[in-house]
């Protein structure tokens, strides 16, 4: 038996080009949802909150059957405890983001943008409330959370908002998402983590002993990971204008050692603070980063 | 070490270029956006040491490779080491004389002279110079092929040549090249005549003299026809060199005169009074040897009726007296067609015009002169004593004697001289005489060479027909001479002729008589033969010619293939392009290693 094509096994950059972030981030999240073979939706309380229309995928028990026999259109109850979570996706805009290795590819905050979208659509669908931080040099939109059937509207429309600083703040950021969630949440950060360490840690420290769950997707380029470039050159940071003349075959493996042990590093000290930690590289699917914020988003719950 | 295209180690700053390129490397032009630089800074800082010193290496390695290709292109020479001959400026000097026409071994020695010369060359290498000298002293520069292509054309020469011109020529050629080998390459039969007045040169001197003995040679050594203009008597004297008896022929143009058997030490002499007349050949020959070309020696003789002379009182009785002696010889006749007198009488040419007796005279005799178009006249009167010269004269004084004044520019010899001037001086139909042949002004009269100098006078310059040469013009092949105005031609007894202007000319190569024509007129004739010196074909060994040349630069060689190599041996420097190319390779296989290692870790 064939099975259809998932759209979150797409290769990113081909499925940019079909359609718009909202429609695709949808294609993403239906296309991730079929391949889990179970409903996402557990958990829900007992406490009526509202009404909303079924989509497949529901839990017939939470079907009203009374408003399907009287309207003729099937409604499910939704509960005060199913959006208990309080997502907030802290987005990198800043300008190393608008950079690709490859022409044909995405750059990281396409890719990044893409990500987030579909993480907002996936929590939103599971009815949690999902709240947006975008930051560059500074924090550029800070949507607070909300389960709400219009939040969707308002995170595609936040991340279709001009950004491109020069510099990362992310410590800042990251202060801006403790002060929106005040509940204990999850704070989902996308970014290329090209930041100062410290104060990055240290405010996901404060995260995470504030008592959220904290996961940390470090966008990447596949060529920031190989650095398949050639020749010698000056290879300037866009936002710190730090410039390195070498030549690129004479430090590719020593770079790649680097690269390397930069991620462990990252690796280490967040799951030091109890913290996830996921490399993603902008030419690779979005079914891994979508799984990994899904079991994530399942454990907490 | 030195260099042939020192102008090419400009490229070496070229090696500049990647030390430049490691050393200002911060300063690259080309800027590439990556936002990840402080991960190559990161990489750069904790791996610099093993950066650095591939860096370095790799540096290295270009910089050598750049200046190993800079030395290579200016063609460095190398002492010791290095492939091949140096750059060598080389003269070969190709004995082409007659001597070497001599036959050893079933071949003329030419033959084995060519064909180490052609092997000589073609062991030149294309960053040599070169050049070709003949026996003659002709230079001919050229490329290698084109010198080999004139050694296959050359033939030997006709004459005796000069070597040491040639080879002081060779010397020269070489010796004005910048290349640092200069060696003049001598191939030569080493006949001693031929070298006796060889120089000592300032270059190195390779000698090849082929091993053998010289053939056993007779030769035709002189052929003298006395007087030259017989009347029509005359003595032919011919000198033979022959190691014993040999049977000799003397010819007048194509009929034999004489044949008898000569030896070595005894002169020929054969007087005879033949039937011919005007300008005739005369030839010497003997049986054929090994060496054929002195078998047979020229000569040339005008025969004819004796002039008729007479002698006026105003001479002197000197000239009175001699001219009886050669009347009754045969060598003059009674008659006016010629006259003997002095200046202020004679009145008709051609004329031996004598000083008058009497200086009160002296404008009478200048004003005869003038009168017969001759252009002297009788100046002062100087009794200062002098000695004359030329015209087979020397050792004649003279006490008195009037300076001799030349009026108009027509021509004229000056046949003698007295204190610097002129003595004796001929033209059309005069000879003009400053002193009176008298004893009291000159001893010529009373002197042994009177009778043959009037002899000459009135034979010769005088009793000739005008224009005539009166003697032959003895040549050696050729050699420059002075051809008589008016003649037009030259001719041989075969009848070869050839258009020639008067004035300068060069002999003709061939040996033989050619007569100057005139028209359809001899009025002389050219005596081509080989000097005798030719026919000693006793050799130097190459052992003994070398050191004579070339003091203790001289090599000698017997042989063509040592002589080839001693030649080329002489530059002490070789070229080590070669060797640099081989370094270069070996620089950049390297140098690709290198990368291609450092890459493949990358990979």
């Amino acid at each position: 038996m064939e099975s259809s094509p998932r759209a979150d096994q797409f290769d990113p950059a081909a499925l940019a080009t079909l359609g718009h972030i909202e429609v695709v981030a949808r294609w993403i999240v239906d296309g991730f949802l079929s391949g889990l073979h179970r409903s996402p939706r557990k958990g829900f309380s007992v406490e009526f909150a509202d009404y909303r229309p079924y989509q497949p995928g529901d839990d017939l028990r939470y079907v009203d059957w009374k408003i399907a026999a009287r309207a003729d259109r099937w409604v499910v109850k939704q509960y005060e405890e199913e959006t208990n979570l309080r997502a907030t996706l802290v987005l990198d805009v800043s300008r190393s983001m608008e950079w690709k290795g490859d022409a044909r590819g995405l750059t990281k905050r396409l890719y990044a943008e893409q990500l987030a979208a579909a993480m907002g659509l996936l929590l939103l669908r599971q009815r949690d409330a999902v709240g947006l931080i975008r930051f560059d040099d500074a924090v550029r939109t800070s949507v607070p959370p909300s389960a709400r059937t219009t939040q969707w509207r308002r995170l595609v429309a936040a991340l279709a908002e001009p950004a491109g600083g020069r510099a990362s703040d992310l410590a800042a950021a990251l202060a801006q998402a403790a002060r929106l969630v005040t509940r204990r949440g999850m704070v989902l950060l996308v970014s290329d983590l090209l930041v100062d360490p410290e104060p990055t840690i240290t405010a996901l420290r404060g995260l995470r002993a504030a008592g959220h769950d904290v996961m940390v997707f470090h966008v990447m380029d596949p060529a920031e990971r190989d650095f398949g470039m050639s020749g010698e050159a000056q290879y300037t940071d866009p936002e710190s204008a730090l410039a390195v003349a070498v030549a690129a075959e004479d430090v590719r493996a020593a770079y790649r050692d680097t690269v390397t042990e930069v991620v462990a590093e990252w690796s280490a000290a967040l799951a030091a603070m109890g913290a996830s930690y996921e490399l993603v590289l902008t030419n690779q699917p979005y079914t891994v980063p979508l799984r990994r914020a899904f079991d994530a988003r399942q454990r907490r719950t | 070490m030195s260099f042939l295209s020192p102008l090419y180690l400009v490229l070496g700053l070229a090696a500049g270029v990647p030390l430049l390129l490691h050393l200002l490397r911060r300063n690259i032009a080309a800027r590439v956006d990556f936002p990840a630089a402080r991960y190559l800074q990161r990489a750069e800082q904790e791996h610099s040491r093993s950066l650095r010193l591939r860096n370095l290496l790799l540096m290295l390695l270009r910089v050598l490779l750049v200046l190993a290709l800079a030395i290579a292109a200016a063609r460095p020479l190398l002492s010791g080491i290095g492939t091949g001959h140096a750059p060598t400026a080389l003269a070969v000097v190709l004995d082409n004389s007659l001597s070497t026409t001599a036959m050893s071994g079933g071949a003329p020695v030419f033959a084995q002279l060519r064909a180490a010369a052609m092997s000589l060359l073609k062991a030149a290498a294309p960053t040599d110079r070169l050049w070709l000298v003949t026996a003659d002293g002709r230079v001919r520069g050229g490329s290698r092929d084109a010198l080999l292509a004139e050694v296959a054309r050359l033939a030997p020469e006709e004459g005796a040549g000069d070597l040491p011109l040639a080879l002081r020529r060779a010397a020269a050629a070489v010796q004005g090249s910048a290349l640092p080998a200069r060696v003049v390459a001598v191939a030569t039969d080493g006949q001693q005549t031929a070298w006796r007045a060889a120089p000592r040169v300032d270059a190195p001197v390779s000698v090849l003299v082929p091993a053998g003995d010289p053939p056993r040679n007779h030769a035709v050594l002189s052929v003298n026809a006395d007087p030259p203009r017989w009347t029509p008597r005359g003595t032919i004297t011919t000198q033979v060199d022959a190691p014993d008896s040999i049977g000799y022929r003397i010819l007048l143009g194509s009929r034999t005169l004489a044949r008898g058997a000569a030896g070595r030490a005894e002169p020929v002499h054969l007087r005879v009074a033949p039937p011919e007349r005007g300008w005739q050949e005369l030839r010497v020959e003997l049986e054929p040897d090994d060496f054929a070309a002195d078998d047979v020696r020229y000569a040339a003789v005008w025969l004819g009726p004796p002039p008729r002379v007479s002698a006026e009182p105003s001479a002197g009785p000197f000239i009175a007296t001699a001219l009886t002696t050669l009347i009754s010889d045969g060598r003059a006749a009674a008659g006016r067609d010629l006259r003997i007198a002095a200046a202020d009488v004679v009145d008709s040419l051609p004329a031996l015009i004598t000083p008058p007796a009497d200086a009160i005279r002296l404008g009478a005799a200048n004003r005869a002169l003038a009168r017969l178009r001759v252009p002297w006249r009788f100046g002062p009167r100087d009794v200062a004593p002098a000695l004359v010269r030329g015209g087979g004269l020397e050792g004649i004084a003279t006490s008195s004697r009037y300076r001799l004044v030349r009026e108009g520019a027509t021509a004229s010899d000056t046949l003698a001289t007295a204190a610097g001037e002129p003595w004796i001086v001929s033209g059309e139909g005069y000879v003009l005489i400053a002193s009176p042949l008298d004893p009291a002004a000159t001893t010529l009269p009373v002197r042994a060479a009177f009778l043959p100098w009037l002899a000459d006078m009135i034979g010769r310059r005088l009793g000739a027909p005008a224009g005539d040469v009166g003697a032959p013009i003895n040549v050696s092949p050729g050699s420059p001479l002075q051809l008589p105005a008016g003649a037009d031609a030259i001719e041989n007894a075969t009848g070869t002729r050839r258009s020639i202007g008067g004035g300068a000319a060069t002999a003709p190569a061939e040996r033989g008589v050619w007569f100057i024509l005139r028209g359809a007129r001899r009025i002389g004739a050219i005596v081509v033969n080989v000097s005798a010196n030719e026919s000693a074909l006793a050799r130097l060994s190459a052992k003994a010619l070398a050191p004579r040349l070339a003091g203790a630069r001289g090599l000698a060689a017997s042989r063509a293939d040592a002589w080839v190599r001693d030649t080329f041996a002489t530059g002490t420097h070789r070229p080590a392009g070669t060797l640099l190319l081989l370094l270069a390779s070996l620089l950049l296989v390297a140098e690709a290693v290198a990368v291609r290692t450092a890459r493949a870790s990358a990979a």
